[in-house]
């Protein structure tokens, strides 16, 4: 499934401008150190972090997106990052549990 | 003759370890040592070591692992890595810098931190380290069209005044 229509599907809101591309996995976790060790190539990480080092450490397993639940908002810096990096950066209302609930029901594992 | 016998072996990670990363400085002579540490809190201590006074500058929790390949079960100790940093270096004067800006968009130099930026002691990552994690990072993202160079921190002109973003476990308080 690609990002566009994952964004659509599951009500996030973008905040960098990105390149569509297929999502393959989900990975769940608020340490980057877990995800730099686990998360795998082209998934979606949901997390509650917005600190710069999130998008360093999802650049290096080459993830496709980012969703930042809770409705909390990276600073500038670290969208400019996103953005550069080419990693899609998206906010949600709900909370991890919810939001990944929603991507099950889409058929995501 | 075989991939892995070409040198192109089929990285995973391996001997996963969770724990801080330490930093600590000499108040006296400026130079940092960094250590791994597997203990339930990360020490804050403070210690005269011959003609070193040595104080902690930081703590983060971090992971460190090693590389082992798929096929042949060679495995590369990365022991000497103590972090990974997003280079986001614009000095064209830096080899760093020069290295990053003949990258693409959406490719990345990351700089692989040793134990002791300031090098004092003549040693910094292995080529056999950077080898293996430039292998690892690269795997199957020609498709994505981008690349991501890992350089040891020798390569950097001076880590003081380098910018760019650990990969570390910051912020976990702030919630």
């Amino acid at each position: 499934m690609k990002i566009s229509e994952i964004a659509e599907k599951t009500g996030l809101r973008a905040i960098n401008d990105y390149g569509d591309r297929e999502v393959e996995s989900v990975y769940v976790s608020d340490m980057v150190s877990d995800l730099i060790t686990s998360a795998k190539r082209n998934s979606i990480l949901i997390t509650l972090q917005t600190h710069k080092s999130l998008i360093a450490a999802a650049s290096v397993v080459a993830a496709a997106m980012i969703v930042i639940v809770k409705g909390r908002r990276p600073s500038d810096d670290v969208v400019e990052l996103a953005t550069k990096t080419g990693i899609a950066l998206f906010t949600s209302d709900l909370d991890t549990w919810t939001f990944a609930k929603k991507l099950v029901q889409l058929g995501m594992e | 003759m075989s991939g892995c016998e070409q040198g192109k072996h089929e990285w995973f990670t391996c001997n996963l370890r969770h724990g801080f990363l330490v930093v600590e400085g000499c108040f006296e002579c400026g130079i940092r040592s960094s250590f791994f540490c597997t203990e339930r809190v990360a020490p804050v201590e403070e210690y005269r070591e011959g003609k070193h006074f040595w104080i902690t500058m930081g703590s983060y929790q971090s992971a460190r692992f090693d590389l082992q390949c798929r096929d042949c079960g060679k495995t590369v100790d990365l022991d000497d890595v103590f972090g990974l940093m997003l280079s986001e270096c614009t000095d064209a004067g830096c080899p760093v810098g020069a290295i990053a800006s003949r990258q693409g968009p959406g490719s990345m130099v990351f700089v692989a931190l040793c134990e002791d930026s300031t090098h004092a002691k003549g040693i910094c990552v292995s080529s056999e380290g950077i080898a293996a994690l430039n292998d690892y990072f690269n795997r199957d993202i020609e498709a994505l069209g981008r690349r991501v160079v890992v350089v040891p921190c020798k390569t950097c002109n001076s880590l003081d005044k380098c910018r760019g973003t650990i990969i570390a476990d910051t912020g976990l308080t702030e919630f």
